[in-house]
């Protein structure tokens, strides 16, 4: 069978689990200010763990791309630990605060450089924005077949195999390669990098290429800033806790029925 | 006549039973070979370092069976008649070789005594095995196996012991002597037979009792009965199971993740008896967990990998296979170890299991994967920020050793859970409070106090621990930090004995108060009128040996009065907040938390005291879900030694006593 050529993109955004007191909304300059570390989307590292699987199964190699005005080699380099074979970085000023079709456009131009691939993964969304819109936008700008949120990826016959989440269960979905599936959290979490794991691929050499964007044919004038119209700090939600005291269960209920009635 | 025995007396062909003791030779010792092939090739080496200790241990141990008599003295007397009875027919048996091939000096007293003690040997021998088949099949003690060894080798060696004494009784049936009283075992067997049919008996039992007692030593590295050898040794290496502690700065990922000597030495030489599992906090819960089956695994694990045929005993399948998924659910409490008889540390070589599991990455469960995340990024597990690491001590008016110029000569290291979780925060509350009254000049590190590594070094992830070390020893270095004070017996354990180097002195809080108030620092001048039981964090009683000192800070406080759990000092029950469980969502029957709060309400106490912010927070949770809530309350020693200071304010409505005592309320039935 021959080498399955796998293509992660991965987006570096500030660790959406952050601790809220580390968080900030600067309506001002409409920013949001999180003092936390960079780290991988998490629902791209879902498309990670995917590829890996599919790699543990099959001959393949994982191309890792991630895109940016600064994008961080010892965040991204826990992909190469996690088992990617290659890690590529985009990187220019022009590629900051873009919006997502222009996301979309010089992941595509990228990935046309690259040339040879059967599969492309994203995550479902990403935790910062949470649009969930360039994987699909680069599918159609590739014209690609694309399939989102699965939870299940197998490669059989040239073709690719989903298991869709619904609401409900999951539609089983095929597809021909090459092909883009946008991944979802039920895939599973990537694999567990440990430290000493870390510190190697810090500390030794690895295939990282840096491309900015006369490195790959991409027309930066038509790439688009999202505008942030307005943000506000969401409003303080407050809490009140009564104790409702009673002798019996039922009296009890009879209260906390009348204070309902009350808030009504 | 002197007394004497005529040897072979009536066998033909005895090089028939020189070729068998020549086999049963070579299979013994081929075996015990293959067992030690194996110890090399998984661990790398052999060497095990001379040690005095360990020698006058090995034999204390070996020879007067005081592990196994600890705890359970029925079945130390039974293991007792088992050994000596098989030690002594074993040296008889050599002592007669001697006699018939070297020098010949079993006649007259010499053999009376020889044969004396040979009876006395069968009948130990005998004894104990029949009172072992007795405990595992009839009184079914809960902690034994009844697997097919169990049963073969006891029966085995039930035919060996018994055949003999037939053989022994038809010889003098034959014989008649008149020195047979010594022999009155054998005499009274001999009594069963008239002497024309004991002599044609005789050859075919006497075949029959060396085919026995030749394969019983032959199988010996093919059984359970291995333990005979490997015992002693896994005794002896004890000291040799040290930590193993990655050095990620020359070569990270280099250093070996397998098992250690000590370990395979352990594993090989289990025979299976179950204290472990008695003593499991885990299994007494109810979880899918026991130290046995997964040394088992462990076990045939390693012959699989390093033996051609698989196994080298003969033990059938059983549950032990899971145990590659369930070792998470050890809290490393270390009760195993105490009552190990061979010493076998279990929670040691999971740790080693679960740090090979953290390199390949993809058996880490999910909440562990990121909660060990968090620790890294942010520096504590309780997924908060660093900045709200000193929050606690808002208003209290502490120093905070960081600042520029700030000193104090001592440092107390808060820990992670003691400054996030809302229960635990308490207890920093009131020892900051308990220090000031006494006086003691004293600061904390505010928000740069890092993690000090307990989590990540028990979970297995080494790498990150030796971090944490590094940043520890540079902060402590920095500020000049030479004493150090912890809250919890986590971090106390840490700094003291699992970092290679530690050039501070550290102390839980209860040896600092015990201390204050011999000194005359700390004074009870009210009491609390309160029944209180105290419960034993893992990590300061078994591991640290401080059972005594929270013990006499307790009976100090005027009013208060001591009882004890069923369970206490080393024999002490886990919370289960322990290795990394408190991060972890694995179920049981039962919460070992659940369990342990139940045993402090049978004591008929007002209040449960322990000495750990993990245990507070655990058996805190434990009171709300058994709804416990009217009639015992937990808090932690220094809580309650507050109190005493202060004078209670925890029962509001109730008035000191003339005494100036405040009481609590009599528990509700």
């Amino acid at each position: 069978m021959k080498k399955i050529r796998i293509i992660v993109c991965a987006k570096q955004i500030p660790d959406p689990e952050a601790p809220l007191s580390d968080v900030s909304v600067d309506a001002e300059n409409k920013e949001i200010v999180v003092d936390a570390p960079q780290v991988i989307n998490p629902f791209d590292e879902n498309a990670l763990e995917a590829a890996i699987q599919l790699k543990e199964d099959t001959d393949a190699k994982i191309t890792v791309l991630s895109m940016g005005k600064k994008v961080s080699d010892t965040v991204l380099r826990k992909t190469l630990a996690a088992g990617a074979d290659e890690l590529i970085l985009l990187e220019d000023n022009a590629f900051e605060k873009l919006d997502s079709h222009s996301v979309a456009c010089v992941l595509a131009d990228a990935i046309r450089k690259i040339d040879k691939y059967d599969l492309v993964l994203t995550g479902r969304q990403a935790g910062d924005w949470d649009s969930g819109q360039v994987g699909l936008i680069l599918g159609e700008m590739l014209s690609l077949p694309c399939i989102s949120l699965a939870r299940d990826i197998r490669i059989a016959d040239g073709s690719v195999a989903v298991k869709k989440t619904h609401p409900e269960g999951y539609e089983r979905v095929r597809a021909r390669m090459p092909a883009l599936v946008t991944v979802s959290n039920e895939v599973g979490e990537l694999r567990y990098i440990s430290r000493t794991r870390m510190l190697k691929m810090l500390r030794g050499a690895a295939s990282i290429s840096s491309w900015n964007s006369e490195d790959f044919d991409v027309a930066c004038e038509s790439l688009m800033k999202a505008e942030v119209v307005e943000l506000l700090s969401p409003s303080d939600m407050g809490r009140d806790c009564r104790f409702i005291e009673g002798a019996t269960a039922d009296e009890q209920a009879e209260k906390l029925a009348a204070v309902f009635m009350e808030l009504r | 006549m002197s007394p004497s025995r005529i040897m072979y007396w009536k066998i033909e062909d005895i090089w028939i039973f020189y070729v068998l003791a020549a086999l049963a030779t070579v299979i013994f010792l081929t075996g015990l070979a293959v067992h030690i092939r194996v110890w090399k090739k998984s661990a790398g080496c052999l060497d095990i370092p001379f040690s005095k200790k360990g020698l006058k241990r090995t034999i204390l141990d070996t020879f007067s069976g005081r592990r196994i008599l600890q705890g359970e003295i029925s079945a130390g007397i039974m293991h007792l008649l088992l050994f000596w009875g098989f030690l002594s027919l074993f040296i008889g048996t050599s002592i007669l070789s001697v006699h018939h091939y070297v020098i010949s000096f079993l006649k007259g007293t010499a053999y009376l005594v020889f044969s004396l003690s040979m009876e006395v040997g069968g009948i130990m021998l005998l004894a104990g095995t029949i009172w072992a088949l007795i405990r595992r099949y009839i009184q079914c003690v809960p902690r034994l196996e009844k697997r097919l060894e169990d049963v073969l080798v006891s029966v085995w060696l039930l035919l060996a012991v018994f055949s003999g004494f037939i053989l022994e009784g038809l010889r003098l049936a034959c014989h008649q002597p008149s020195w047979g009283a010594w022999s009155f075992a054998g005499q009274w067997m001999g009594g069963l037979f008239s002497p024309s049919m004991a002599e044609a008996f005789y050859p075919s039992f006497w075949w029959g009792h060396a085919f026995l007692t030749l394969s019983l030593i032959a199988v010996i590295p093919f059984t359970k009965l291995f333990h005979i050898m490997g015992a002693p040794v896994s005794i002896y290496t004890r000291e040799s199971v040290s930590p193993v502690i990655p050095d990620i700065k020359d070569g990270p990922g280099e250093f070996n993740m397998e098992f250690n000597l000590g370990d395979l030495i352990f594993f090989d030489s289990c025979m299976r008896c179950g204290r472990c599992v008695a003593s499991c906090p885990s299994a007494g819960a109810g979880e899918p967990f026991s130290p046995r089956d997964f040394i088992q695994a462990m076990r045939r694990g390693l012959w699989q990998k390093h033996f051609p045929s698989g196994d080298i005993r003969f033990l059938t399948r059983h549950e032990e296979s899971k145990m590659d998924e369930s070792f998470w659910y050890c809290t490393t409490c270390r009760a195993c170890l105490e009552v190990c008889p061979i010493y076998g540390a279990a929670f040691e070589a999971i740790i080693r299991k679960r740090a090979s599991a953290m390199e390949d990455g993809v058996r880490v469960p999910k909440l562990l994967n990121q909660t060990l995340e968090k620790i890294f990024n942010y520096d504590n597990p309780w997924e908060s920020s660093r900045r709200q690491r000193g929050a606690w001590a808002k208003g209290l008016d502490l120093v905070d050793l960081t600042k520029k110029g700030a000193k104090a000569e001592l440092c107390y290291f808060v820990g992670c859970t003691t400054s996030f979780d809302d229960t635990a925060q308490g207890m920093a509350r009131s020892v900051s409070k308990i220090l000031q009254i006494a006086g003691v000049s004293f600061g904390i590190l505010g928000k740069k106090e890092p993690c000090c590594g307990d989590i990540a070094r028990h979970l297995g992830e080494l790498g990150l621990f030796t971090e944490q070390m590094d940043n520890c020893l540079e902060l402590f270095n920095k500020y000049g930090i030479t004493q150090i004070m912890t809250s919890s017996p986590h971090c106390f354990h840490t700094f003291r004995n699992e970092y290679l180097k530690a050039p501070f002195k550290v102390r839980h809080y209860t040896m600092v108060l015990r201390e204050l108030i011999d000194q005359g620092k700390l004074f009870f001048k009210k009491g609390i009128k309160a029944d209180v039981t105290y419960h034993d964090p893992c990590y300061l009683g078994r591991y640290n040996r401080i059972f005594d000192e929270p013990r006499q800070i307790i009976r100090m406080i005027p009013g208060v009065r001591l009882v004890e759990m069923g369970h206490h000092g080393a024999d002490s029950l886990c919370c289960g907040g322990g290795g990394g469980r408190m991060w972890q969502d694995l179920d049981g029957d039962a919460k070992m938390g659940e369990v342990r709060i139940r045993e402090a309400e049978a004591t008929g106490a007002q209040i449960l005291i322990t000495a750990c912010p993990l245990c507070r927070i655990m058996l805190e949770d434990a009171r709300k879900a058994t709804g416990l809530n009217e009639t015992l309350q937990v808090m932690d020693l220094n809580e309650l030694v507050l109190q005493a200071l202060e004078g209670a304010d925890a029962q509001k409505n109730s008035n000191p006593d003339k005494n100036g005592i405040y009481s609590y309320k009599e528990k509700q039935k």
